[in-house]
């Protein structure tokens, strides 16, 4: 599966008023796709590369989580206005109801934008999202989040020392842009976590029958952050929607079954 | 100087090798607990803060943390509130010092101020008020409050504590994360605006910046003892006040030590070896690394310079092999005679310029008989070594409760009359 790598730009929109400068990245070409990142904040990896070679990827990234600009979070008080600083941003950036891919946070960010505002999409893709909650299946986050970072890596892989994982996890090669480096990831987890504690549950699951756009829902069958009841929670409460469950594979699907994830959303965004 | 008890409130029987298997916080098991012996753990806590008050310290200090086996003291008001009673019923001249109820965690900001100010009324007007953000693990993990909020919600209700207890009129609060139609507190603080307020902190220059400019005293809670932090936090602190304009008066400046006194060194280690070496390893030293900084406590820069420097340069990492020796050595606990504990203290107080010293007698396992014999015996022939330290500078203690500074003057003016 050889992805040529698309040239990634930056671009800045202005949304709430003017007191918040959001960061973009952009690359590809075609119909416009925008990305919602998971906890960890933005990464460009294979998927987004994928995703630009038949569209124009837009991938924003959480208040908060861009280099140099960490305080921007303090703008976004509640979820609701989280969601309106991305439906400012979607019209900000000119784009006429594109498609959208939520990676876990990111997914329950576009399932509630696509509910909250059923003409911004045109199409959905939720990847394990967050968002929901059944007391007989608990969700991990806060231990994950605030346990030992080496814990980390088995809450979101089946196979934690595959390529594809160990390349979500690298450290740069130069020791001193470590720190930095964990602590720019330990704020954006702070960010986004702002929106998801201790439960990630603002009620989704009773706006999820407002979306109207196709939606492809798919789950890793050995997800140990979000088990994967919730393929099918998700999948009962948006009206058509297509769920696929991916054998052998964790929370990260892109990560751990990388062609078979490409494979359901391409087939899907083709249709 | 002033010196003040200091109480945590452990589950005195933790099982040997706790410290392998389970952490002291969060998700410490309960199952191990007997009734009876909480019973006997939380009784005895009470019981040496009134021996405390009894033998002659100048004031008494209780903390809040929540699912802890180290300190079983979900609110603090609780504890103080029977020994401001006691005090008051004894005749006791004693601070009450809360430190505190933890303002980043709370959900219910105006119940601390209605607690503190009936604190202040019951005792005459001899509260200090600790303002705590509160642990990450307390605020975060605990009390579930997002990190990121933690220092905004701590901001925000402190304002409004302040407000509610000198405003005089109801008033409207409608705040970021609290809304009140009207507040209206009963009672309030006999001393006003408000009681000296002391904020505990791990010194970042943030926060020592905020101290200084709003004239608060700066309480170093940190059980590294003076030697291995304090340099660089107290030097820190005394550079800042002087940029800022604030004076070098050393009340300003509170800072807990653990202390163990006997009749004689050779003693003092016989007696207090086990139950120190159990206080490190089973509570603060079972306390998860992570669990002190929930991603979004901490801004980025501060997560990067611990990163960077390997941790706080204290003994939190090792608290949990720490061996007597090490602990006694490094001065993170202060242990022998009246004159070896005297003497050690009297050289870091006046080094650092330490007007407010709280020194921590009961530790771990240590019994009731055994704390109180080490209350009494620093009472008795430590605490008159420290008293006059800083008399010949001649500063106010400005952060101590008008109650007993109003009694000072009182007896002040009696002896000169006798004079």
């Amino acid at each position: 599966m050889a992805t040529s790598e698309a040239p990634v730009r930056d671009e800045t929109v202005e949304v709430f008023g003017g007191r918040l400068r959001l960061h973009v990245k952009v690359a590809g070409d075609g119909p416009p796709l925008v990305h919602f990142h998971p906890l960890p904040g933005l990464a460009w990896q294979p998927l987004l590369d994928q995703l630009a070679e038949q569209h124009t990827v837009y991938a924003p990234e959480h208040p908060g989580t861009s280099p140099g600009d960490p305080q921007a979070i303090r703008e976004v008080e509640t979820f609701f206005e989280l969601l309106l600083v991305y439906e400012e941003a979607v019209r900000a950036l000119g784009l006429e109801r594109p498609a959208a891919v939520g990676q876990s946070f990111g997914g329950m960010i576009a399932a509630d934008l696509a509910a909250t505002f059923p003409r911004l999409f045109s199409r959905l893709v939720l990847l394990s999202p967050i968002g929901l909650w059944r007391d007989d299946a608990p969700i991990p986050l806060m231990e994950m989040v605030a346990g030992p970072p080496e814990d980390t890596p088995k809450y979101l892989f089946a196979h934690p020392e595959s390529l594809a994982a160990q390349a979500a996890q690298a450290l740069p090669d130069d020791p001193d842009q470590i720190p930095a480096l964990i602590a720019q990831t330990t704020w954006n987890i702070g960010c986004t976590t702002k929106f998801a504690w201790p439960i990630a549950d603002h009620g989704l699951g009773r706006r999820l029958h407002r979306i109207a756009v196709p939606t492809l829902v798919v789950w890793g069958r050995d997800d140990a952050l979000v088990p994967v009841a919730y393929a099918a929670e998700f999948g009962s409460r948006i009206r058509g929607s297509q769920v696929e469950v991916l054998d052998d594979c964790g929370h990260a699907v892109q990560a751990d079954q990388p062609e078979r994830t490409w494979t359901a959303i391409s087939k899907f965004l083709d249709s | 100087m002033k010196v003040s008890l200091f109480e945590q409130v452990p589950y005195r029987y933790m099982p040997d090798g706790y410290e392998d298997r389970y952490s002291s916080v969060v998700t410490a098991p309960y199952d191990f607990v007997e009734p009876a012996r909480m019973q006997d753990s939380l009784v005895s806590a009470y019981a040496e803060l009134m021996h405390g008050a009894r033998a002659g310290l100048d004031g008494i200090c209780v903390t809040e943390h929540s699912q802890s086996s180290y300190d079983v003291s979900p609110n603090p008001t609780l504890l103080a509130s029977a020994v401001a009673y006691g005090a008051q019923a004894e005749g006791l001249d004693v601070a009450i010092s809360v430190l505190g109820r933890s303002l980043g965690k709370t959900r219910e900001p105006l119940k601390i101020a209605e607690e503190y100010a009936l604190l202040d009324c019951i005792s005459g007007g001899r509260l200090i008020a600790g303002f705590p953000v509160g642990l990450s693990y307390d605020a975060n993990l605990n009390a579930a409050i997002p990190a990121i909020d933690t220092r905004d919600r701590y901001r925000e209700h402190r304002e409004l504590i302040l407000k509610a207890w000198s405003e005089p009129d109801p008033f409207p609060w409608n705040g970021r994360f609290e809304k009140y139609g009207q507040v209206n507190l009963w009672p309030r603080p006999i001393q006003q605006p408000h009681p000296p307020i002391w904020i505990p902190g791990t010194g970042s220059p943030g926060t020592l910046r905020e101290i200084l400019q709003n004239d608060y005293a700066f309480v170093y809670l940190s059980w590294d003892g003076p030697k291995l932090v304090g340099q660089q936090i107290f030097d820190r602190y005394w550079e800042l006040a002087e940029q800022m304009g604030r004076d070098a008066n050393p009340y300003r400046l509170a800072f807990l030590q653990v202390v163990a006194v006997s009749e004689t060194d050779e003693r003092a280690e016989k007696e207090y070896v086990q139950h120190l070496q159990a206080h490190y390893r089973s509570g603060l030293g079972a306390v998860p690394a992570t669990a002190f900084a929930v991603p979004g406590y901490a801004e980025p820069a501060a997560v990067e310079a611990m990163v960077r420097s390997g941790g706080s340069g204290g003994m939190l990492a090792r608290m949990k092999t720490a061996t007597y020796r090490e602990i006694v050595d490094s001065q993170v606990a202060i242990v022998g005679s009246p004159a070896t504990v005297a003497d050690q203290i009297e050289a870091f107080v006046r080094e650092f310029r330490i007007g407010n010293l709280l020194v921590m007698l009961q530790n771990g396992s240590m019994p009731r008989d055994l704390t109180e014999k080490n209350i009494s015996l620093f009472a008795a022939e430590v605490l008159p070594r420290l008293r006059p330290i800083w008399d010949d500078e001649g500063w106010e203690n400005h952060w101590w409760p008008h109650g007993l500074r109003a009694m000072d003057t009182v007896e002040a003016a009696a002896a000169e009359e006798v004079a």
